[in-house]
């Protein structure tokens, strides 16, 4: 048992688990077919249990998923897998309907149904099962009263409502100005600028994978591995100092971890080219700044020349544009996180003198 | 239901029918439950457990009372009252005409005061229409004739006359009620007193009627039906004058813990358990005549806690024990508070609250606990690194180490740091090397290299000493022996194996003389006890006015006080673990190169001294010891000002976390009980490691220090908070610290508390006078010439009051302290009492039929006289006591003194048993008084012995 719990322990590091989250999306796009069946399906969701149960054992871990706060993330994970299998599964389904040449289930269904009593009666079941949830939470998970707050004693750790923990998850790669403002924007304005971006009529009104199997793929990384593991990751295997713990592992405050991250600057000047920084921070800069250049307005033409050519032509300069900046803007947190565990790279631009870095 | 059609259904109905049917249930279920768990809580319960309790208790007190009452006094005014009703039977037709009387003007009246009211309301609002009428008026035209003012006037006089009905009818009502009562007079008499005999089992009858159950009261708490009027309520006290810091402000505190410690503050629950339990002393707190009752200072200010939570976790109780704890880890699932900054104190720590108000005030009264741990706070001398609010300003704990030579020899000191109570077991002086984090043998060279650097540095660092005999007589020490367990030495001194604890900071006030002889020399010993200020001019160590032979004596005795020499060596090492310590200690503060530097321009002695000089800075010798070249050197502990408001996350239990439960009180009492328990298992670099001395505390010691910690707060309660400040408040706080910084408590009853020298003779009156009413009773003039240079009052003590050379700051605030606390402070008194010949003769009189000499022997005390009988001489009165004070302690000696031989001759205060002098026991104690003050020639401490 205890051996179990020290092997997870060893292997966790935030690099395993985001690798681990990918990985685990590749499987599931790569094995849709297989994902979709039932026995998939349930037998995920027992290893989940049994996960749960095995860390209910635990001391430390029993401790932070049994903390009211986080009882609900408890039940985002169960209700994540869920989804993200049943939606796949509909979808799988649907394909291979539509292989055989027959209209997806929900074509064969009335598209009219009765306001009373099939809407009506639904609802008024969803509420009195919701009722029920929201009473036996109530009781069962009681909201301590606690100590005046106090700006003189942060608590640590820190941790930001459980739907923020991603976000804040992207503070240890990026600046606040980006991480906080920028790029929490940017998924507003993406998600907003979707129907308009997106015109392809496939899928309308019904579930299907092979047909939008790059949207849903594009999907499921931004929202399953972005945002909601490293929401799971935020609420339990961060602990005090944002340092990274085992599940099972004891939350001291004295660990540590060597901060040995280094600037792209300095690599370039330093180790490259064996000189000292040079002063002005513009011409000490100017790799980097070029490099964000390169990224966000040279890369998307580039890209349309060669390699998203087809998407190019069907969406036209400005819609093609804007998706290629919200993309590469997503795909921003994963090589910054690459660029961190691999290169100890801190910042790509880095210019403290006008507290600007990215 | 909906017609099933085929077309437009998405689910099948039937199946959402019981799908509704069974989530109806489960709603239906769980609002149950919920209205349950609402009834269910735990205070409610709590209040009908009391319910159950109180009943019971006031039914025994009922019954109690029952029993208590004069019952033949009860059966005798039922049978006078008999008597006294049939003599109203005369009288009966006379009466039924008055009450029928009485009936039809009681009837009148309250018509004439309904028209009377009512008028007067009319006559208001007709007096207010025409006001505004004729103001309008006269806005337009000042001239303006206004018609109406004759009504209102009208109305005004009808009213008038009313009134004037009204009183004569109640006049005559008041008439009638007069005849009535004076007819029934007799009746009414007994009554009145049989209804003071039954008073207090009506009052009870009435409690228990109360609290009988009742259908009314168990719907009013039926589930559901108690979101009304509920009896089962939240109790609570606010407390305006007493704050709670909220961080960003403050607010009058709010205490709930009434709601389920219901008995708290009643009379009668002393020995039921907890939570209904009487508070265990009401006479100074709680109690509504307490001077911290429950309405001015609630309850959380002392206990801590949360007040407004009225759940037992919620609320943070502390366990005061590990047998209370495990059972409320079982009852209650008790953990170590987290949501909470100031969890309760456990009951040994409680008085740590006092000083949120009493602030700066080393002895509280009633506070035991704290009075203590400061004492010891104060002996162990935690103020002399750690900078501590209220404690600033006060002498350096440890010995004067500048003339280290003359006293000891340099293994004696290097055996004694090493390891100093092997050496005395009860010394204060703690163990810095060889502890924790330093025992382990690779850690004994560095130890030894240190311990003799600082060595080498104190002699090298002594100055001379020369001493005020050259060659002293050689004593005797079974004299000495006598002299020093009868003078008062062991007031302050220990010489047997009392270990510190049983001792008490008081009688460890100076150090233990366990093993002095193995530690000085005769010479050395004579030369301090003779005359302590010819070694060190600070010392307070007083002067006894021993002759120089008695010194000799005690100096043979005290150097045969051998034993400990203490632990030898560790380890053996070579000058160049000298070097390399040396080296870390310099690299430190200056880079490598220049630190080899530094060193190799020194020789070995330099290095060596230098080392010393290092390691004493680094550890803090200086701070309770005087030693040349660190007098303007900084305290290097924490300061603790305000250690008790710092919160929890502050404290770094390291890797102790699973040793030590994470509680500010735990943190601070494992510090104490190990300084460097908080390195274990760590991988430090010699100078990284922690530094406070091992002080070598019991449990208890660690406890009562924790509670001194835990009370060093910040400022939260405001002044009205607080006790009202004035010259004599002030003039008892700084008295209350003098005497015991100066430790006159060892020797000296004051307020209650002290007199421990009690304990070392066999008899009290043996023991040194109790000083509480001294202010009262001698003359300030008498009292600073005595203090200067100290008389003989009571020749039968062998203990004796010492020569302490205090300036007159001191003896003045000591004076105006027992002034302040016998409340004499006032204007000017006369010390002269004037009186006539025949009074005298009288004073004469008495004195000798009273036979006060027998006891107040004047001059020689005769030879076979009883110890136990002597008193002080009287001649000494005029120029000593008070002339008012002394009719006082004629009156009623045993009030002012508990326990005193003098006897109360005057019982019967202001009678008197001696009729045969004309005159009362006023005049009478007056008498005796003014001829005490014919007397002269006793020794007088103003005119020499």
């Amino acid at each position: 048992m205890d051996a179990i719990k020290s092997f997870i322990d060893a292997f966790a590091d935030p690099r395993l688990f985001f690798s681990l989250a990918v990985g685990s999306l590749a499987l599931v796009v790569w094995g849709h077919e297989a994902f979709a069946s039932k026995r998939w399906g349930w037998g995920l969701m027992a290893f989940l249990v049994a996960l749960f149960g095995f860390g209910l054992t635990d001391e430390n871990f029993n401790l932070i998923i049994t903390k009211p706060d986080n009882v609900p993330i408890v039940g985002l994970i169960f209700l994540l897998l869920f989804f993200t299998w049943y939606s796949v599964r509909q979808g799988v389904l649907n394909d291979r309907r539509i292989a055989a040449g027959k209209p997806p289930i929900e074509k064969d269904e009335e598209d009219r149904v009765w306001t009373w009593p099939d809407l009506v009666y639904t609802e008024l079941i969803a509420i009195v099962i919701c009722t029920i949830i929201i009473i036996v939470w109530s009781i069962a998970l009681e909201a301590p009263l606690e100590q005046p707050a106090n700006s003189a004693n942060t608590p640590n750790p820190s941790k930001a409502p459980w739907y923020f923990l991603g976000l804040q998850e992207m503070l240890v790669y990026f600046d606040p100005w980006l991480a906080g403002v920028v790029l929490p924007t940017l998924i507003i304005v993406g998600l907003m600028a979707i129907p308009y971006i997106d015109k392809n009529p496939k899928g309308n009104g019904y579930y299907t994978f092979k047909e939008r199997s790059v949207e849903i793929t594009l999907f499921l990384f931004g929202f399953v591995v972005l945002w909601s593991s490293l929401i799971v990751l935020g609420t339990f295997l961060r602990g005090p100092n944002w340092n990274f713990f085992g599940p099972f592992e004891y939350w001291d405050i004295h660990k540590l971890e060597a901060l040995t991250n280094v600037q792209l600057s300095e690599v370039i000047w330093v180790q490259l080219f064996a000189v000292a920084l040079p002063d002005s921070w513009f011409i000490r800069e100017i790799f980097g700044i070029l490099l964000v250049i390169g990224y966000i307005a040279v890369l998307p033409v580039v890209l349309a020349k060669k390699g998203l050519t087809k998407y190019y032509e069907k969406l036209g300069p400005v819609r093609y544009y804007v998706t290629v900046l919200l993309f590469l803007s997503m795909l921003s947190l994963p090589v910054k996180m690459l660029a961190r565990w691999l290169f100890n790279l801190k910042y790509i631009v880095s210019i403290p003198e006008l507290f600007f870095n990215i | 239901m909906a017609d099933k059609r085929a077309v437009g259904h998405a689910y099948n109905i039937d199946f959402l029918n019981v799908v509704f049917a069974v989530s109806s249930l489960f709603v239906l279920f769980t609002t149950v439950w919920m209205i349950w768990d609402d009834y269910d809580r735990e205070w409610k319960n709590y209040q009908r457990d009391f319910t159950v309790l109180e009943m019971e208790v006031t039914r025994a007190g009922l019954t109690q009372a029952q029993q208590d009452i004069d019952q033949a006094r009860v059966a005798e005014l039922t049978a006078e009252r008999v008597v006294a009703e049939q003599g109203l039977a005369s009288n009966a037709t006379q009466m039924d005409e008055l009450e029928a009387d009485l009936a039809e003007i009681d009837r009148e009246l309250f018509v004439a005061r309904q028209t009377y009211q009512f008028t007067k309301a009319n006559y208001d609002v007709d007096r207010y229409a025409f006001e505004v009428r004729r103001e309008e008026a006269h806005a337009e035209d000042p001239e303006a004739e206004v018609s109406g003012e004759a009504a209102v006037t009208a109305l005004y006089e009808e009213w008038l006359a009313q009134g004037l009905d009204v009183e004569a009818l109640s006049a005559r009502r008041d008439g009638v009620r007069g005849q009535l009562a004076s007819l029934r007079e007799g009746v009414s008499g007994i009554d009145e007193e049989l209804a003071s005999l039954t008073a207090e089992i009506e009052r009870l009858a009435d409690v228990v009627a109360d609290l009988e159950p009742s259908l009314i009261k168990n719907l009013l708490n039926a589930p559901m039906l108690d979101l009304m009027a509920p009896t089962l309520t939240v109790r609570q006290t606010i407390t305006p004058n007493i704050l709670d810091d909220v961080n960003f402000t403050v607010v009058p505190k709010l205490d709930r813990c009434e709601t389920c410690h219901l008995a708290i503050d009643r009379v009668g629950y002393e020995n039921y358990p907890q939570p209904f339990r009487t508070h265990p002393n009401l006479d100074v707190y709680v109690g509504s005549a307490s001077p911290h009752s429950i309405e001015s200072t609630g309850c959380t200010v002392c206990h801590e806690g949360m007040g407004q939570s009225i759940s037992f976790i919620d609320a943070s109780h502390t366990p005061a024990t590990e047998t209370q704890k495990a059972q409320w880890e079982e009852d209650y699932h008790w953990e170590e508070s987290h949501l909470w900054d100031y969890p309760m104190l456990p009951t040994g720590m409680v008085e740590a609250s006092c000083a949120k108000c009493h602030k700066g005030e080393v002895f509280v009264p009633e506070a035991d606990n704290l009075n203590l741990a400061y004492g010891m706070y104060e002996r162990a001398g935690c103020y002399a690194c750690h900078k501590t609010a209220g404690f600033e300003g006060l002498r350096k704990p440890g010995p004067n180490l500048t003339k280290l030579e003359s006293k000891l020899t340099e293994e004696w000191v290097a055996n004694w740091i090493r390891d100093p109570r092997a050496v005395k077991p009860s010394t204060w002086m703690p163990r810095v090397w060889y502890n924790s984090n330093t025992d382990s043998p690779e850690d004994a060279v560095r130890n030894e290299v240190e311990i003799d650097a600082v060595v080498a540095y104190l002699f090298a660092n002594s100055d001379d000493h020369e001493f005020a005999v050259a060659n002293p007589g050689p004593g005797n020490a079974e004299e000495g022996q006598r002299l020093v367990e009868s003078v008062g030495c062991l007031a302050c001194h220990i010489t047997g194996d009392e270990t510190r604890e049983a001792a008490g900071p008081r009688r460890t006030f100076g150090q233990p003389l366990q093993s002095v002889g193995s530690k000085t020399t005769v010479a050395w010993l004579f030369d301090w006890v003779r005359d302590p200020r010819h070694y060190n001019a600070d010392t307070f160590m007083p002067d006894l006015r021993l002759t120089d032979s008695e010194v000799a004596d005690v100096a043979a005795y005290l150097s045969g006080l051998t034993g400990g020499t203490g632990t030898g060596a560790g380890a053996t090492y070579q000058a160049a673990d000298v070097d390399a310590v040396l080296l870390d200690y310099l690299r430190a503060i200056v880079p490598f190169e220049e630190a080899q530097a530094e060193l190799a321009a020194m020789s070995a002695d330099e290095r060596q001294l230098d080392l010393g000089r290092r390691a004493i800075g680094r550890y803090g010798c200086f701070s309770c010891h005087e030693i040349s070249g660190f007098e303007d050197t900084q305290a290097i502990g924490t300061e603790l000002s305000a250690e008790g408001s710092k919160l929890l996350p502050q404290f770094d239990f390291a890797f102790m976390h699973e040793e030590i439960p994470h509680s500010k009180r735990d943190w601070i009492k494992s510090k104490l009980l190990d300084p460097r328990i908080y390195d274990r298992n760590r991988i430090l670099q010699p100078l990284e490691k922690l530094r406070m001395p091992n002080f070598g505390f019991s449990d208890d010691e660690a406890r009562l220090l924790t509670t001194a910690v835990l009370s060093f707060q910040r400022d939260v309660q405001p002044k009205v908070a607080q006790v009202p400040r004035s010259a004599r408040k002030d003039a008892i706080i700084d008295g209350r610290n003098l005497v015991r910084r100066r430790n006159c408590v060892a020797c000296h009853e004051i307020e209650g508390d002290g007199g421990n020298y009690r304990d070392l003779v066999e008899e009290p009156h043996l023991a040194p006078p109790l000083l509480t009413p001294e202010g009262a009773k001698v003359q300030p003039d008498w009292l600073y010439a005595f203090f200067r240079d100290p008389i003989t009052i009571r020749p039968w003590l062998d203990v004796r009051m010492p020569t302490f050379g205090l300036d007159d700051a001191h003896w003045n605030g000591v004076l105006d302290y027992f002034a302040a606390i016998s409340d004499a402070v006032g204007p000017f008194r006369t010390h002269e009492a004037v009186a006539d010949a025949t009074e005298l003769r009288t004073g004469e009189e008495l004195f000798d039929l009273l036979r006060c000499q027998q006891c107040h022997v004047l001059d020689t005390i005769p030879e076979g006289q009883d110890l136990a009988t002597l008193a002080p001489d009287l001649r000494m009165s005029p120029e000593r006591l008070q002339p008012d004070w002394v009719l006082e302690w004629m009156i009623r000696p045993l009030d002012i003194q508990p326990g005193t031989n003098m006897p109360n001759f005057f019982t019967e205060y202001p009678g008197s048993f001696y009729p045969q002098f004309d005159q009362d026991a006023v005049a009478q104690i007056r008498s005796i008084r003014d001829y005490l003050w014919t007397f002269s020639g006793g020794p007088s401490p103003v005119r020499g012995n």
